[in-house]
């Protein structure tokens, strides 16, 4: 491969490393975070469903995967079709060589009535949060800080009605959307409280994600209508509740939406990750200053690309991030595919141990 | 290529590990190839086909997986099907997901009368070898060492020519069909090498020498003393003399009854050693102790790295570890044969940890 | 019968009134296509598709979103469902048929109903299979239909996968049959890969895409 560094040793500890960040420290080099699930359920060996319903077998896949391409940031319980199952809907495990993830299979809310029907669930009880607080038990015997996932609002209001009745009521029965994104918000403080109360005084990091705000859906004008004030209570709740930072994943094509998302807060500092729709460049000048931007390596390249592309592609946003004044990780847009190449992920590695050491 | 990270505190560089271990040295840590193939394509984002049939793709996957992974690349373009389709037939390249390797889809040789026909192929055209040259030439331009593809025995190259069930029938019904095969498959084999010593250079050569077929889950130790042993001799003592600098023979399968005929073949020199790789069935103290000149390699059980959990693969390999730097001769961690395909790659990467963990000499 | 003047203007008033997402609009001015005996295909083509295109420019140029979208789309297909049983044999020539589905392991259609809908109003007839559709239904389809297109829609990296795939089973049994690919991971580059004939890069380019795949078979006279 062109350009090659040779690649230097860390002189950090992962925790370290991802400690310096939240401290607004310098680490010794850029962590490598890559967002990573399903992937490493085929890479032990297990199914791929077992990183979302066997809490056990997800902590281990995502340990052991971490362990072997040396990567930062332990490991975590979310996935993006949050929602219908914990409102009372059904959810699909993946199961085929061709799905990575859940994905409702019956939405429980579908017309205005049962939105207004719709109970806010108990979260002990609630979906996939029995799996999840499993899964944070066994982090807190290995004194492993936790992610709370913090459920949101627009994405799984549009998991609760299915996407497009959503888009339909907010043009033609807006108040009915908004009572929906009013009991997903609800819900998500809910969440908040409960692993407060159940994990007080532990390290805990809010994790919030909107994939359904993204423009390739709705405009920047729906979003200030219909997530902004319901994402930015959340944040606040969180920060609020003593939670300290968050880690806000902003994915797909949300330019347009930049100036909203910066009207939030994150904690002090956020970590903020982009997809590759969004130039870091544009990330950092926005969100920079206060906080930590990761990304952004697009997920169709990891998995398609060649082994020089992905490293090529991993340069150049170090190249470009690096010195960001609140630090950078290099992080997946999205998901890493899961049947994304090994050397792909190993590739992404390599570009930070030979161009993201800081001197 | 510099190694990212690597979990083994490694003294040596591979090609300085393994050339200790041939020169009969102590190297640093037992050497490790999990012999992979098609997995090594597939760890790449290359189809399991193209290990195959593109040299410059095979080569890539398997010095970037020795990268990745931090163990010693042997490079190797070459299948174990190898035989019907350089003897005319039709070979199929794996494409589904439930294919390894490309397999014969028609043998040449269906009949008595197909075999009286049989003609030796040209090696420059036959079947995989345009493909294993090509490769040979790309390792040759970095400076690697050479294995020929066509690395085989006989009674592997005469089974996959006629199949097995024939060939079979044919050492109980018609064995001077059965050795008529074989000869031509010795001249065969012998040809071919002859190719590569001439294109390359003896000394550039790794020689591989294989009897699969030759296992006891298929042949007995009776059948193997007349079949196998005299063109297995003939093979290896006259690729020898070439002057090839090495060879690797991989002892496949269920073999202990075919030990002490294994014994008397040609097993090299100390300066010209030979490898012996064994299966999961042959027991490594029982291998070291029957051929205490040779570097023994092997066994961890391919199965159970495709299907076991890591602590299984980590403590078969840690046995394998333990029995095998014993062995007199020097000591190659490997699988009992070819890595699969679809195996997880933390099983891969738990065999180094074990070797991290076990495989240092004080 | 109408004037050119009182049809342009029923026309406009039909484009506007989808490109507003008016379906008042659009039902009133398609009533008065009927009642004064306007050509109902001028009017699908030049009035509700022409505003569909139009609506298909402001996605693209993010003017107008999915929410959007879908009204306009509901405007459209209040307007098609009572033009379209007046449409003469003549007229109704299908351009082709296209079977259309979200390929196995993807539940993501938003994208797959728009292009569906493209299909629909430019005159193609559209067996659509709905998503996290079965490699082997698509086949199955085509074969049963004999439609000359195939469009397969992806949004996941992992689902896109499965596409090559689908190209080969149907290629392998009707080498004729053109396939188009589209979603969120998709690309020209990804297209030309995994050997597909077309490749949607939006709904109104799927469309254009289409028509030039079935010429192009047409001209070879497999068609």
């Amino acid at each position: 491969m062109a350009e090659q560094k040779r690649p230097r040793q860390d002189t950090m500890s992962s925790g370290e490393r991802m400690g310096a960040i939240l401290m607004r420290q310098r680490p010794d080099r850029i962590p490598f975070m890559p967002f990573i699930f399903g992937y490493c359920a085929r890479n032990v060996g297990y199914p791929i469903g077992a990183v979302y319903n066997d809490p056990e077998k997800s902590f281990w896949a995502q340990m052991w995967t971490a362990e072997m391409f040396g990567y930062d940031g332990g490991a975590m319980y979310a996935y993006a079709s949050m929602g219908g199952w914990e409102f009372g809907g059904e959810i699909k495990m993946p199961q085929s060589e061709w799905e990575q993830a859940p994905t409702v299979a019956r939405f429980p809310a579908q017309t205005p009535e049962a939105v207004d029907a719709l109970e806010i669930p108990d979260v002990a009880t609630a979906g996939c949060y029995p799996i999840a607080l499993k899964f944070n038990k066994i982090q807190q015997q290995f004194g492993m800080p936790i992610m709370v996932m913090a459920f949101g609002c627009f994405t799984p209001a549009g998991n609760i009605a299915e996407v497009d009745v959503l888009c339909r009521w907010m043009m033609k029965r807006p108040e009915v959307a908004h009572k929906l994104l009013r009991k997903c918000t609800d819900f998500s403080k809910k969440v908040v409280d409960y692993y407060v109360e159940h994990f007080p005084n532990y390290p805990m990091m809010g994790f919030t994600g909107e994939a359904s705000a993204a423009n390739q859906i709705i405009s920047p004008k729906q979003f200030e209508e219909f997530v902004l004030p319901y994402q930015k209570e959340i944040h606040a709740h969180i920060l609020q509740s003593g939670i300290r930072n968050i880690f806000c994943h902003i994915c797909g094509e949300q330019n347009l939406n930049l100036k909203y998302w910066a009207q939030m807060e994150y904690g002090d500092p956020g970590i903020l990750s982009f997809g590759h729709e969004v130039d870091l460049t544009k990330a950092i000048e926005v969100f920079g200053d206060k906080h930590a931007i990761a990304g952004n390596i697009e997920p169709q390249v990891i998995q398609n690309g060649s082994n020089q592309q992905v490293y090529e592609l991993c340069k150049a946003a170090i190249e470009k991030a690096k010195m960001a004044p609140s630090g950078y990780l290099l992080m997946a847009g999205c998901e890493v595919p899961v049947q994304a190449p090994p050397y792909n992920i190993y590739v992404m590695k390599k570009a930070v141990m030979e161009h993201g050491f800081y001197d | 290529m510099d190694r990212v990270g690597g979990i083994c505190k490694d003294k040596m560089a591979p090609h300085e590990r393994v050339g200790a271990l041939m020169m009969g040295q102590t190297p640093d840590r037992v050497p490790f190839n999990p012999f992979a193939m098609g997995f090594a394509a597939l760890n790449c984002g290359y189809t399991v086909e193209s290990f195959y049939n593109d040299p410059q793709k095979s080569l890539e996957a398997q010095l970037r997986t020795a990268e990745q992974y931090g163990y010693e690349p042997v490079l190797l373009l070459g299948y174990a099907a190898y035989g019907g389709w350089e003897f005319g037939g039709e070979v199929k390249m794996p494409t589904s997901i439930w294919e390894g390797a490309p397999s014969v889809a028609r043998p040449p040789v269906e009949s008595e009368e197909d075999l009286e026909k049989l003609e030796l192929p040209d090696v420059k055209t036959a079947g995989i070898i345009p493909i294993s040259m090509e490769f040979s030439k790309l390792c040759d331009q970095m400076g690697l060492p050479i294995l020929p593809g066509t690395s085989v025995d006989a009674i592997t190259v005469a089974s996959n020519v006629t199949d097995v069930s024939r060939f079979c029938r044919w050492m109980m019904k018609k064995p001077e069909l059965a050795h008529h095969m074989l000869r031509l498959a010795t001249d065969h084999i012998l040809e071919a090498y002859q190719y590569w010593v001439d294109t390359f250079g003896a000394q550039k050569i790794m020689a591989g020498f294989y009897v699969t077929v030759a296992a006891n889950q298929v042949i007995s130790p009776k059948q193997f003393e007349e079949f196998v042993l005299p063109y297995q001799y003939e093979l290896q003592e006259k690729i020898l003399a070439m002057g090839v600098q090495a060879a690797f023979m991989h002892i496949c399968g269920e073999q202990n009854l075919n030990l002490p005929l294994i014994q008397q073949l040609p097993l090299g020199s100390p300066r010209q050693p030979v490898i012996l790789s064994f299966g999961h069935e042959v027991d490594l103290e029982t291998a070291a102790k029957m051929f205490p000149d040779n570097i023994i390699a092997g066994n961890v059980e391919p199965q159970v790295i495709q299907n076991g959990t890591p602590r299984e693969v980590y403590d078969l390999t840690r046995i394998a570890i333990e029995k095998g730097k014993k062995a007199p001769g020097g000591f190659f961690l490997m699988p009992g044969c070819e890595l699969p395909p679809m195996a997880p790659g933390y099983n891969v990467y738990t065999m180094m940890k074990a070797v991290n963990d076990f495989g240092f000499y004080n | 019968m109408a004037t050119e003047a009182r049809k342009k203007e029923i026309f406009e008033a039909l484009y506007d009134g989808v490109v507003a997402f008016d379906e008042d609009k659009v039902v009133e001015y398609s009533k008065l296509v009927l009642d004064e005996d306007v050509d109902a295909y001028e009017a699908i083509m030049d009035g509700l598709a022409a505003g569909m295109e139009h609506v298909g420019e402001l996605y693209a140029n993010q003017e107008y979103f999915v929410p959007e979208v879908l009204m306009c789309s509901d405007a459209l297909y209040a307007g098609l469902d009572m033009l379209r049983p007046h449409v003469s044999g003549k007229e109704a020539r299908v351009k082709g048929q296209v079977v259309i589905g979200t390929v196995e392991g993807d539940v993501h259609d938003i994208g797959k109903n728009l292009v569906k809908m493209m299909f629909d109003v430019a005159g193609f007839t559209v067996h659509d299979l709905g998503r996290d559709v079965k490699l082997e239904r698509f086949v199955e389809e085509q074969l049963k239909t004999d439609s000359e297109i195939v469009a397969l829609s992806a949004l996941m990296t992992t689902s896109m996968l499965a596409m090559p795939k689908v190209i080969e089973m149907i290629k392998a049994r009707n080498p004729n049959a053109l396939i188009m690919v589209g979603g969120a991971p998709i690309s020209q580059e990804v297209a030309d890969n995994y050997g597909a004939d077309g490749y949607a890069k939006n709904a109104s380019n799927a469309v254009q895409e289409a028509i030039q795949m079935i010429s192009r078979l047409r001209e070879m006279g497999k068609a």
